[in-house]
């Protein structure tokens, strides 16, 4: 969405209307749904992570610097609302929940079974690797390997400094190439 | 001599977030040593990992803002249910507290004032601290 558009659907809802929210919603629920995914391991709770974040995030419009990009700001919510989710227990990472229904890339025509077969294995892999990293690896992975955020917006999102990104980035990556070494995964 | 190639720098390099300059130094880095090249091949291969993970859209059908609209449309409609509500339980605790003759019965009545109270406390500590982060 185009920055300007997205402002002045911003004062509209500071202005009173609702019904302006929706484009803004509608935006966001698609990277908003995988980053809420990949923090908590399963779409329902990612649902209901996502539905706070928006609701949240429209009673706090009037605090929002408009001269600011909504997306790492609602990002922001996004993520403390399921770390929040994570502490109260409310939610708790879980891959065994993940299922086909998050899977949307259709099966390849020209790719035999046996591909297909060893491309779900690697997928299931990455999630128990997630699932084995701690939550603060797992979520600037998702930021910037699902989401492809610039440092600075991971900054901005996990509110620390951009020169200290680069060293969580290789910590988590670290972490994570260790977790899959340990089930099993070889690199060069 | 040229600066050694730090973790950090590794990682903006691979996440392409280095300046020309910067990226020419790697570069050379990565020319000179094969354990840094070997190093790179491995977090190359963990991103290409994430390539295989996609999520569904969502439809304009299964999309959240109708959840989300019942929350931000009506919050005056809201707000006066809730004031409404708690004064009348309020209200109806008073009554009852007042007008029982028996200690037990203003026992158990006080008891459930207090519950009420504290759950009323945890929620506003909850929102609270919520709203704090936000900020």
């Amino acid at each position: 969405m185009q920055p300007e558009l997205e402002r002045e659907l911003i004062r509209k809802c500071r202005a009173g209307d609702p019904r302006f929210y929706e484009p803004l919603v509608r935006a966001y629920e698609p990277p908003g749904l995988r980053l809420a995914v990949a923090m908590l391991g399963n779409p329902e709770d990612a649902q209901d992570a996502l539905q706070e974040a928006f609701v949240k995030a429209y009673g706090t419009l009037a605090r929002f610097d408009l001269r600011k990009p909504f997306g790492p700001w609602f990002f922001q919510i996004l993520r403390n609302q399921c770390r929040d989710m994570l502490r109260s227990r409310k939610a708790k990472f879980r891959v065994e929940a993940l299922d086909e229904r998050l899977e949307s890339r259709p099966a390849d025509p020209e790719m035999g079974p046996e591909r297909a077969r060893q491309r779900n294995a690697a997928r299931q892999l990455l999630w128990r690797g997630l699932e084995r990293i701690g939550d603060e690896h797992r979520e600037i992975l998702v930021l910037k390997e699902l989401q492809g955020f610039r440092y600075s917006e991971i900054a901005q999102i996990l509110e620390i400094p951009e020169g200290t990104v680069a060293s969580r980035l290789f910590h988590a990556r670290h972490a994570l190439q260790t977790a899959l070494q340990d089930l099993g995964v070889e690199y060069p | 001599m040229p600066e050694p190639v730090t973790s950090q720098d590794l990682m903006r390099y691979l996440d392409g977030e280095l300046t020309p300059d910067e990226r020419l130094r790697v570069e050379h880095a990565l020319a000179e040593s094969a354990v840094l090249r070997e190093e790179l091949a491995t977090f190359r291969s963990l991103r290409s990992g994430f390539h295989e993970l996609t999520f569904v859209e969502t439809s304009a059908e299964s999309s959240i803002w109708h959840r989300v609209a019942t929350h931000v449309a009506r919050p005056t409609g809201r707000v006066f249910v809730i004031m409404g509500v708690t004064a009348w339980v309020t209200y109806g605790i008073y009554v009852i507290a007042i007008d029982a003759h028996d200690p037990w019965a203003r026992m158990l009545v006080a008891a459930v004032a207090i519950g009420i109270l504290a759950l009323f406390a945890a929620v506003i500590r909850d929102r609270y601290r919520s709203w704090s982060e936000d900020q």
